[in-house]
């Protein structure tokens, strides 16, 4: 049997195709899935659509058995969140219901609870991608986004994204080594810390300039913009109820939010 | 572990002696340092190795054999998760990499991955800067560095106006300019044509005729035999071999060698077929394939 770690060595099209409840799902169904927990988590007015979406992204989390590797994802959402709570918590406009007063700051309970619910929006958000990211490998999405023709180019611009993360942190890291083998020092004051940020994004910048470069003549090279159809050498399965289900998913939560938006039914 | 023959700790290959005002080199002991990545890739296992002030060593062994994993930990960027990195008998453990940083200095590999100033003489006073030299010192030691390694009059020049070849030339003089007692390199040689294997070859030459401690990773075994006192063979994250060039590139020792996926250089091959030893002067080896033929 082939060890996950040696798995992840193989090229995409001998790999096995994926098993289990979520992870064998189609990439596009999983798309689907992360494009309609963001309608809903943001569209749907109160506290039901973040609610929903965290439960269902949570269950589908622990199906996938990805619900522990979503940790740093969530911890990412940190800043925005602390920001979210502190502007909305004590500067919500035309609020008066004061909780306490600190000197010149009121925060009041209607900023609270817009400030929870915004947190709630942008948790369920950031956990939807996160899984999304964590049960899709890029080739099988792109792969798959080819394969329904959509163009080349499109997917190399999403592949490049997505695939420019993980090597730009990588870069990042023996950027901060090579620095720091220089002398410079990250590990001291802020002012330090703030002075040696040219020497760190430089390199990175001008890294990933040169490789969007390199990379792009390297495709030229493989005869990527040659005209005709390619072979798809792996073909992810797909099935009529998971079209269905696309549909059905994206048609429900357009007409979601259409209705809480309408005020036609009142959701808590 | 197969230790060959024995190494003349402290001597030098001749050469030029270079001013500067380097602090003498401290021991450097890896006292049986495992290092596992967080990804659980085991790095290094039970390394132990001294590597007394003044040596000329280099580290060679296949991509993954721990080669860049180790010389990271003489600079504190990696600290073992079991043993213990030793300068002149002292656990670096607590040290901060930005004050290592004036003891040993670390040449990286990619120079595009450091180079980030606007001209070439900001990028080599980055580092000595950084150590608190200031004013005509540095200036001084900004411009023996480029001169070091050929790039004098391209002081004003933009480092990413220099081809690959020359960046890396400058990356190495950004390193020089620290005059740091221990200099590690990490692949010189790699994408440097006759000329630049000669600089880096004068380069590490000059700083052992300096006393300084010289470390390097190299898969270019020519070079390897003709400018280090001493070769540490890595494989699997272990040390499996180290000795004199002429021991490491013996006969006796190519099994071990081919064992981690390196090949003797050609003058040594020849050399023990004319029987020369492992490594003939190139005019001994002319001499002889003329005398043969």
């Amino acid at each position: 049997m082939i060890q996950a770690d040696e798995e992840a060595l193989l090229p995409a099209y001998v790999r096995r195709i994926p098993t289990g409840g979520y992870r064998s799902l189609n990439p596009l169904t999983k798309l689907t899935l992360a494009a309609v927990a963001a309608i809903v988590a943001f569209g749907v007015r109160g506290w039901t659509g973040p609610a929903v979406v965290l439960v269902v992204v949570v269950s589908s989390a622990l199906v996938a058995g990805v619900l522990r590797r979503m940790a740093p994802f969530a911890l990412a959402t940190l800043p925005l969140v602390a920001s979210i709570l502190l502007v909305n918590t004590f500067l919500y406009p035309n609020a008066h219901d004061v909780i306490a007063v600190f000197g010149p700051l009121a925060p009041t309970w209607t900023g609270a609870t817009a400030a929870l619910q915004a947190t709630l929006r942008v948790v369920a958000f950031g956990l939807s991608a996160a899984l999304f990211a964590l049960t899709t490998p890029i080739d099988d999405l792109l792969g798959e986004l080819e394969r329904r023709h959509v163009g080349r180019r499109g997917s190399f611009v999403v592949g490049s994204a997505l695939g420019a993360i993980p090597r730009t942190v990588d870069r990042a890291r023996e950027v901060v080594d090579a620095q720091r083998s220089r002398g410079m020092d990250t590990e001291g004051r802020l002012w330090r810390r703030f002075r040696g940020l040219v020497p760190l994004i430089a390199p990175v910048l001008f890294g990933a300039l040169a490789e969007v470069e390199e990379r792009t003549m390297a495709l030229e090279a493989r005869a990527f913009t040659a005209p005709g159809r390619r072979t798809i050498l792996r073909e992810l399965p797909d099935s009529g109820w998971q079209r269905a289900v696309r549909w059905l998913l994206l048609v429900g939560s357009i007409a979601a939010v259409a209705v809480s938006l309408a005020g036609a039914v009142k959701l808590p | 572990m197969t230790a060959l023959g024995s190494t003349a700790a402290g001597s030098t290959p001749a050469g030029s002696t270079h001013a500067g005002s380097t602090a003498a080199a401290p021991s450097i002991e890896l006292d049986t340092v495992s290092f596992a990545y967080p990804d659980g890739t085991r790095a290094l296992s039970n390394v132990a190795l001294r590597i007394e002030p003044g040596e000329s060593v280099a580290i060679v062994g296949q991509n993954g054999s721990g080669k860049s994993t180790l010389v990271r930990h003489l600079n504190g960027l990696l600290r073992p998760t079991t043993g213990r990195v030793l300068l002149d008998g002292r656990d670096v453990r607590s040290t901060h990499v930005a004050r290592l940083a004036g003891l040993v200095g670390l040449a990286f590999q990619n120079p595009d991955r450091q180079l980030f100033a606007g001209r070439v003489s900001a990028e080599v006073a980055f580092g000595p800067r950084n150590l608190g030299v200031r004013g005509p010192a540095l200036e001084e030691r900004v411009r023996a560095a480029l001169e070091e390694v050929g790039l004098a009059a391209e002081a004003s020049t933009n480092p990413y106006d220099l081809g690959y070849s020359r960046r890396k030339l400058l990356a190495l003089a950004s390193v020089l300019a620290m005059r740091t007692p221990v200099l590690v390199l990490d692949e010189p040689t790699t994408g440097q044509d006759a000329r630049g294997v000669g600089l880096v070859r004068d380069v590490v030459s000059r700083a052992a005729g300096d006393g300084r401690t010289v470390i390097a990773i190299s898969h270019d075994m020519r070079f390897v035999a003709e400018s280090f006192r001493r070769v540490v063979v890595m494989r699997e994250g272990r040390v499996v071999l180290e000795g004199p060039p002429e021991a490491v590139f013996g006969e006796a020792a190519w099994p071990e060698l081919r064992a981690a996926y390196l090949e003797p250089p050609l003058p040594a091959v020849a050399g023990a077929r004319l029987g020369l030893g492992a490594t003939p002067t190139e005019a001994a080896l002319v001499a002889a394939l003329v005398a043969g033929n």
